[in-house]
């Protein structure tokens, strides 16, 4: 294989895989955004969102967007109540109600694993086959995601931009006492930043599901990427989080042309670290460290 | 209401806390006559108890540290590498991997300590991440996903630790030691200034105390700590491999320092000597087990900001400043 | 603290009921039953299940005279080496278990050992690692065969009679992979082909499309699947074939086809050349198959018959030695043991050239061909060489 095609072929792959991140990482950057808080729970939301779709689909027989739609409608909820009864004690305190969402995450993975138990189970695939652009090969099921990625975005930008509750949370977001004088009300935005937030990492899950298998155990990895994805984009910004988790998405994919795959981690890390110390508001970032 | 109550306190509690000495001192003891699991456990929270108050000094000054257990590593690593290859007994090679773990803490310390609330805590988890992720890698050294097997018992002036109630003794001197240095310290301008920092930075640097200084031996000190319980770890077990260190052994050190109490002095003993025996009680249950650990934390960050360690009783200190 | 006092209390209790029936011989199970190798774990606790299962059925195990009641005692070790030494611990100490099948992996076995050893507690272990047997741990047996026994065999098969000549694969980065990856290194060297590309990868991935781009960039005419879990190795098919790539893709360890078919596809695994170790046309075979089947409602993971017929090994071996305290001597009986009638075939023991001792089954086994979802043997093999 050539280098432009191997080229070509890292760049489609570590955008779409980029996007994958970018839906993972939005609905965190929300929640601290809204609530100074960062969520550990956030991971366990996608698995949640995951096996909602394997079983809406496979159970229920729904197809599989009303069954993506259904999971949404039932994790905001769900989020919300959760905020309401066992966060609310942390809102704004950002170290405990870290390690209240360490607790909450410990419980919704044991619940999963109690149900469901420890094995993967494969949803049936939506697509199959692939598209090829002359050389370069696109695996169906990842452009679906990937355009399914793009409307939920895009759904989510509308709502922040165009609807009532939508201006009052990014009011929420951009400075919290200013927003509370102008009578915006955190009983009602709290609930709804922290459902909104893992109702899209639910969706996420939802959406990966026919691609990766599903079990209790799938949220670890979508959380570490979120937190890569927002450090470096700068935690509670949505934009930041988009650069961001392209970014991250190209950077994984032409690393693993060059590098071994545990140096490409590592080198990860490393640049984790170095950017929280130059710069902890990450890219795009507003707010103090 | 106005009455000074600092002279009633002590002379009410006094048999109850001589009571309480008693009876830790009979648990202490316990595990000599009782069976090789419960010796082995009681080791194990020995060692628990060592590196949750290395966690416990870094959380005085206000940080929290998601990375602890990579420094536990460096100090296993450190010291069983220092035996293997420079032929060093278990006193000396255990030197130097404290000293190679307080090194890194210094490095380390020294850029990220500027960092506040939760950007420290993903910063000290990108960091055990990472230390892990080189540990798997190094084959060639650190043995890679095999680690180091057959290391050899501690041995002090030719006195071999070689079984567990042995080893119990060595563990429970060093554990029961750390208490007291964490006891001794508080008490200790340094110790003031450590609480002075968490409270108000701003405050305690316009007193003169250098916040930055405070925090970083304060890191190091505590990273010290946790070397010391991998160096012996690593003997106890025989064997150490890159996945005992992983985040949620973090997670599991966070959990017995909040649960046992983070300002408080015994928050580590507490924590550690509850949690540790917890899992045996759950054997047939383990997603039950891990259910109670994710709602006792919450319910102890609700309810009980302090941990265990502050429910009120003898244990608390006279001087009701330092502690809530 | 309380704690003394409620064991106390629990084996008051527990010894109540011993007094009236007959005696229960503990047969200890330290195995993954959590996370990745949960598979593999519950497979071999349910082998030790249903080995039991059938001895009670007859009346007991009957050794010396006495009748025996086995009861398999089960913990969860979570793949980790501290996990497991406690484990190991409560299994050796408190519940006073001489015999332990398991641990899954290679660092809780290594990590456990020194205390099993010392106390002469029998393991029947699956740890892939070479390191596991040695003339100096004379308690350890391990029923299933490793790479280190089928590789060779098979790879010169699969070269000679499917032309392989530049192979890639991934392997997890754990120790199971990193010993995997040597073995088969220098078995296609030996075979007279080349595994040019091997990468490693976190054992929790689930992306590999930018591995499989780097790998197939290389050149290679055929895919190694063995040391990955059966979803990851599931997942690297359907990502290959989503790729493109059409060579061969071979497994030559690790059964579980099953389950790569789950998460590839039949599509995808067409033509797919397996290591499998069981004969579904072997009555024996079956027969075990069936009754697996039957208990635990969902079909048996491919390691699953040899720790059945290891643990059936152990009893005969009790028989022969006429106890079952005395651990030395059903030791020796064990390793008498040969032509044994088991749900593999005929087995006995081996492995002395490789590990300074005969504690590795040598049962026979075979390469398949994926149609249709379903494995259709092509050839037999045993460790001398394939058909």
């Amino acid at each position: 294989m050539d280098w432009s095609i191997l080229l070509t072929q890292a760049t489609i792959n570590g955008l779409i895989v980029g996007l994958l991140y970018l839906l993972m990482a939005v609905g965190f950057t929300l929640v601290f955004g809204v609530m100074r808080m960062v969520n550990f729970a956030h991971g366990e939301f996608y698995m949640l969102g995951a096996f909602g779709a394997y079983f809406l689909t496979t159970q229920a027989g729904l197809s599989f967007l009303p069954a993506v739609a259904l999971t949404f409608a039932l994790s905001v909820a769900a989020g919300a109540v959760l905020e309401w009864g066992v966060l609310k004690p942390f809102r704004r305190d950002e170290l405990n109600g870290m390690i209240a969402t360490i607790g909450l995450a410990m419980i919704l993975q044991n619940v999963a694993l109690m149900f469901f138990g420890p094995d993967p189970l494969s949803m049936p695939a939506v697509v199959q086959g692939t598209a090829r652009l002359g050389k370069v090969v696109i695996p169906l099921s990842r452009i679906y995601v990937v355009v399914f990625a793009l409307l939920a975005l895009a759904l989510l930008y509308g709502f922040l931009r165009y609807s009532r509750p939508g201006r009052a949370l990014r009011a929420v977001v951009e400075d919290f006492e200013i927003a509370a004088i102008q009578g915006i009300r955190s009983r009602i935005y709290y609930p709804l930043g922290f459902g909104l937030g893992v109702g899209l990492a639910a969706v996420a899950g939802a959406l990966m599901a026919p691609l990766f298998s599903v079990s209790p155990f799938v949220g670890a990895t979508p959380l570490l990427k979120a937190f890569i994805v927002v450090i470096l984009g700068g935690l509670g910004s949505i934009p930041g989080a988009a650069v961001a988790g392209l970014a991250l998405g190209l950077a994984e994919s032409y690393g693993s042309l060059m590098f071994e795959s545990s140096t490409a981690d590592m080198l990860i890390f490393a640049i984790v670290i170095v950017m929280l110390v130059v710069r902890p508001k990450g890219l795009l970032g507003r707010g103090e460290a | 209401m106005t009455e000074l109550s600092l002279e009633s306190g002590p002379a009410r509690s006094a048999p109850l806390r001589w009571l309480l000495w008693a009876a830790l001192a009979a648990v202490a003891a316990a595990p000599w006559f009782a069976g090789p699991f419960v010796q082995h456990l009681a080791v194990l929270t020995c060692l628990n108890v060592l590196i949750v108050n290395g966690l416990a000094v870094i959380a005085r000054c206000g940080q929290l540290s998601l990375g602890h257990a990579a420094f536990v590593a460096v100090g296993a690593y450190g010291s069983v590498l220092a035996a293997r290859y420079f032929g060093l007994g278990f006193l000396s090679a255990a030197l130097v991997g404290i000293v190679l773990t307080a090194s890194v803490a210094l490095a380390l310390g020294a850029v990220i300590l500027r960092l506040k609330g939760v950007y420290f805590v993903l910063v000290t988890f990108a960091f055990g991440e990472l230390l892990r992720l080189v540990l798997l890698d190094g084959a060639s050294w650190s043995g890679g996903a095999n680690g180091i097997a057959g290391i050899e018992s501690a041995a002090i002036a030719g006195l071999a630790f070689d079984s567990r109630g042995r080893f119990y003794g060595l563990a429970l001197f060093i554990a029961l030691g750390s208490v007291a240095l964490l006891s001794v310290l508080a008490r200790r301008p340094f110790g003031h200034a450590i609480d002075a920092v968490a409270e108000n930075p701003a405050l305690a640097e316009s007193t003169g105390l250098s916040v930055h200084r405070i925090q970083l031996c304060a890191f190091v000190g505590g990273c010290a700590l946790a070397a010391a319980g991998g160096a012996l770890q690593a003997r106890y077990v025989g064997y150490v491999s890159p996945e005992s260190f992983n985040a949620s052994i973090s997670i599991g050190f966070i959990i017995m320092l909040v649960i046992g109490g983070r300002r408080s002095v015994w928050g580590g003993l507490i924590g550690a000597m509850v949690l540790t025996p917890l899992p045996e009680l759950f054997r047939g249950a383990v997603q039950t087990q891990h259910i109670f650990y994710g709602a006792a934390l919450i319910l102890i960050l609700r309810f009980l900001p302090a941990g265990l360690a502050g429910l009120p009783g003898p244990w608390q200190p006279r001087q009701g400043k330092e502690f809530q | 603290m309380r704690y003394p006092i409620i064991l106390a209390g629990l084996v008051a209790l527990a010894s109540l009921p011993a007094a009236q029936a007959q005696e229960t011989l503990k047969l200890g199970a330290l195995v993954t039953l959590s996370g990745a190798g949960a598979a593999w774990g519950q497979g071999m606790k349910n082998a030790a299940e249903v080995a039991a299962d059938q001895v009670n059925e007859a009346g007991g195990l009957e050794v010396g005279g006495k009748k025996y009641r086995v009861q398999v005692v089960a913990y969860d070790d979570k793949y980790q080496a501290n996990e497991a030494v406690t484990v190991a611990n409560r299994l050796v100490f408190e519940d006073k278990v001489r015999y332990i099948v398991g641990p899954v992996g290679s660092a809780p076995v290594l990590a456990i050992q020194p205390m099993t050893e010392k106390n002469k507690v029998i393991l029947l272990t699956l740890g892939f690692t070479a390191k596991a047997l040695s003339a100096d741990k004379p308690y350890t047996f391990r029923p299933n065969v490793t790479t280190a026994e089928v590789s060779q065999p098979q790879i010169d098969w699969l070269v000679k009679a499917q032309g392989l000549k530049t192979v890639g694969a991934l392997f997890p980065n754990d120790e199971t992979g990193q010993q995997i990856a040597l073995d088969l290194e220098a078995a296609y060297k030996k075979a007279g082909a080349a595994l040019s590309t091997k990468e490693f990868f976190e054992r929790d991935r689930v992306d590999f499309v930018p591995l499989l781009t780097r790998m197939m960039a290389r050149g290679i005419d055929a895919i190694e699947l063995d040391g990955n879990s059966p979803t990851t190795a599931g997942l690297i098919v359907k990502q290959a074939r989503e790729l493109g790539f059409e060579g061969r893709i071979v497994r030559t360890g690790g059964p579980a086809t099953q389950e790569i078919v789950n998460v590839a596809g039949k599509q995808a695994t067409e033509g797919m050349l397996v290591h499998t170790p069981i004969d579904p046309d072997l009555p024996a075979t079956k027969a075990y198959a069936e009754r697996y089947a039957a208990k635990y409602k969902h079909p048996m993971n491919g390691f699953s018959p040899a720790f059945y017929d290891g643990t059936l090994m152990l009893f005969e071996a009790m028989r022969r030695a006429g106890t079952v305290e005395d651990t030395e001597r059903v030791r020796a009986e064990m390793e008498k043991l040969d032509g044994f009638e088991g749900s593999l075939g005929k087995l006995s023991w081996t492995g002395r050239a490789m590990y300074g001792i005969d504690h590795q089954l040598n049962a026979p086994f075979y390469v398949a061909e994926v149609k249709d979802g379903r494995e259709v043997i092509r050839a037999r093999c045993t460790v001398e060489g394939c058909r």
